[in-house]
């Protein structure tokens, strides 16, 4: 009977290969753990309405990924994990315009967001600015795609879904700082 | 919202088997050729040729009507409203005020409903045929990054564990005493921070460890990383490459260059 | 015939049982009809293999999960007429995972949150609270974050949060999973403590040292039905049943059985008596 020998393969030599040029192993799964959660609570935390499909509160990770870990993290996980929910639940169609509405959001509200060493009303305003980044790009894109009704209607309901998401995102950046505290990667 | 649905059907349709970068392709193509036609006939042409595509595909009943149901929502929304905010042409069929219903309004609000279906349909293609970790070779072999392709991945495999945790953890405030369905809305945002506090720590307890299963695993050792499933694209598939490029470039210039309605 | 603890008086069943069925939506059945008694003042442990039914037949007594057929009544009343939120004021539920519950800034707001969310007073909560805190040995760290304490403390805040609700039945869910022998120790010393005050505590676990040592009645588990319903001792001597079960008696328990010519009983529950029995045993031989 033939046995594998695992003397005789010998591993392809490390010493001298040039090791990948890869964001850090901690971005990977923080990136992976956000844009999982953002898709997560988008799909799992929600009210349907009749027209975009749910009200929902996706837009609070969008936040928290930008307040607590910066632009990049939430442009990336929100506009990502927000348009996974899009494709998964039965409108892949819009996810480019998620993508591109929940990715503005998340930057904006990054970069606004962690002025002033992360004080509250730089956070709010972070909310105010993304939270307009990501009702004009649906309305635009709803417009389009749908007429100018159904974009009228739908406006004043994202509107109250990134309020509401902004303001749980808002406390759970603070609830989780004092828990992250000891670690200096954070606001 | 009960579960997380994979749309994904295990099957052996030309469709499965297709490269998942010609599937890719094909949903762009197919959506840019939904959107620039606007002609009503053409479009429901259209939708019946995507209704067979994916009755080829074999998807589960269950899991269409579940991922159409609200594409009909949408739809039926959009015929309804279009016509009040469309007043062009005649004969006018009704009007009071400033609200005027024609007749080519309505078409087109049935035109317009026609096209999203389209587009829902051709994504549905996509969906229904390929399993996430196709997707994610695909996009990995059309030039996404390794480690951006790893962190897609796992994205997508944590999906489910999240969505788990999520309603462990619903489970377990509600054994407390917390109503997320009632109240007004300060009480329901502080109800579900309740809920997303103890989910968000977990999960960044579960990034620290896979950052180390990571490490200990040699990521990023060497920049040619050996990969276990090979794409490889075969005859059909560049044949259906050619098709789905072509179903968009033909009509495209038809319309663009030569001016023949669509 | 499976071995009963004695019949009780009506008004002494707090949770009363019948026909209990249990279907989980992807068609599993979890719970094939069960009928469970438990009186006020019972100390019960639910033992089981994994996928027995153990958390599904809890989850079903304080309405987070509800009967397919059967029926749930706690006080007198069925499940079927309270919310989850009523049951709670009834029905204290301490997570396996005591992170699945934890949120505050501090171990007092943490215990605060369900009293709070039942509607008592401020003064109310606050009586209760600090009853709570001391009970559980959390007034040393009681303004500190719940997640900065040891997953031991952790566990007693979790505890701690749910015994301030002021309920009269306990039921936790794997309290002992990752303590160490001293920590283990003190929570169980505490939930002994719950018991003698006249709570009603209802332990799930697999860990048979533990039901051996303070648990004064078994349930055990198999299959979604209940196979065996006996103080401890009884349900140790069912070797069988218990492997057919999945479980393995405490090694007291296996040791005794091994024994029983030199005149030790099955039913011996600790080393303290095992020692005693086989002295008293070579004694009585000469």
């Amino acid at each position: 009977m033939a046995s594998v020998s695992m003397e005789s393969q010998t591993p392809p030599k490390t010493v001298g290969a040039k090791p990948a040029k890869f964001v850090s192993p901690w971005t990977v799964a923080l990136y992976a753990v956000l844009t999982a959660l953002t898709t997560a609570v988008t799909m799992t935390l929600v009210i349907p309405l009749p027209t975009r499909g749910y009200f929902n509160i996706g837009d609070a990770m969008v936040f928290f990924s930008a307040f607590t870990f910066g632009w990049r993290a939430g442009m990336i996980c929100g506009g990502i994990g927000s348009a996974m929910a899009d494709l998964l639940l039965g409108f892949g169609f819009f996810a480019p315009i998620t993508l591109v509405a929940k990715g503005s959001e998340g930057l904006v509200a990054g970069i606004l967001g962690r002025t002033y060493k992360g004080a509250t009303w730089a956070k709010i305003l972070g909310i105010w600015a993304g939270g307009s980044c990501m009702v004009t790009t649906y309305f635009v894109g709803e417009w389009i795609l749908y007429g100018f009704g159904n974009a009228a209607l739908e406006l004043p309901l994202n509107v109250g879904q990134v309020l509401f998401g902004g303001l749980i995102g808002l406390t759970l950046s603070q609830a989780i700082s004092r828990y992250r505290n000891p670690n200096p990667k954070t606001t | 919202m009960t579960g997380f649905i994979d749309l994904y059907t295990e099957a052996s349709t030309f469709l499965h088997r297709m490269d998942p970068r010609v599937k890719i392709v094909a949903v762009a193509t197919l959506s840019l050729l939904a959107l620039i036609t606007s002609h009503l006939v053409y479009l429901l042409v259209l939708a019946a040729v995507m209704v067979v595509l994916i009755l080829f595909g074999r998807a589960s009943y269950k899991k269409t009507m579940l991922a159409f149901s609200y594409v009909f929502r949408v739809m039926a929304l959009i015929v309804v409203l279009w016509p009040l905010f469309d007043p062009r042409g005649t004969p006018v069929l009704f009007g009071f005020g400033p609200i005027r219903i024609t007749e080519p309004g309505i078409l087109a609000g049935i035109a317009t409903a026609a096209r999203i279906f389209c587009l829902a349909a051709a994504w549905y293609l996509l969906m229904f045929t390929t399993s996430q970790r196709d997707l994610v070779r695909g996009l990995v072999k059309m030039g996404l990054r390794f480690d951006f392709g790893l962190s897609l991945a796992m994205s997508l495999r944590f999906l489910p564990t999240f969505s788990a945790i999520v309603e462990s953890i619903k489970d377990a405030q509600r054994a407390r005493g917390l109503e997320l369905d009632k109240g007004n809305l300060r009480k329901r945002a502080r109800d579900y921070v309740a809920v997303l506090v103890p989910t968000v720590i977990t999960a960044l307890k579960m990034a620290d460890t896979l950052s180390l299963a990571l490490q200990s695993r040699a990521y990023g050792a060497r920049t040619d990383r050996t990969y276990m499933r090979e794409l490889k694209m075969r005859a059909g598939d560049y044949v259906a490459l050619l098709i789905a490029v072509a179903v968009f470039a033909i009509p495209a210039t038809a319309k663009y260059i030569f001016s023949i309605p669509l | 015939m499976i071995p009963r603890v004695p019949a009780s008086v009506d008004q002494d069943k707090i949770i009363s049982v019948h026909g209990l069925k249990f279907v989980y939506d992807g068609g599993v059945q979890a719970l094939a009809g069960l009928n469970l008694d438990v009186r006020r003042g019972d100390y019960l442990a639910i033992v089981g293999g994994n996928g027995s039914g153990k958390t599904t037949l809890a989850k079903n007594l304080n309405g987070l999960l509800r009967p397919t057929s059967g029926s749930v009544i706690i006080n007198g009343t069925s499940t079927s007429e309270l919310t989850v939120a009523e049951l709670a004021k009834v029905i204290g539920y301490a997570f396996q995972n005591p992170d699945h519950q934890l949120f505050c800034s501090s171990v007092v707001e943490e215990v605060r949150f369900g009293p709070l969310n039942l509607g008592y007073s401020e003064a109310e909560v606050a009586k209760k609270t600090e009853l709570s805190i001391e009970a559980m040995d959390l007034s040393a760290v009681k303004d500190q974050p719940p997640f900065s304490l040891t997953l031991g403390e952790r566990r007693r805040v979790s505890i701690a949060s749910v015994m301030a609700m002021d309920p009269q039945v306990f039921i936790l869910d794997e309290p002992t999973t990752g303590l160490d022998a001293r920590e283990t120790d003190d929570l169980m010393d505490s939930i002994d403590r719950l018991n003698l005050d006249g709570h009603t505590v209802v332990l799930i676990t697999h860990d048979m040292k533990l039901v051996a040592k303070h648990a004064k009645r078994v349930v055990v588990m198999s299959e979604g039905r209940i196979v065996l319903d006996s103080d401890p001792g009884g349900v140790f001597t069912d070797l069988e049943l218990l492997l057919r079960s999945k479980l393995v008696p405490p090694p007291v328990s296996q040791l005794a059985h091994r024994l029983s010519s030199l005149g030790v009983p099955r039913e011996v529950l600790s080393p303290e008596e095992l020692v005693f029995h086989l002295m008293s045993g070579r004694g009585a031989r000469r």
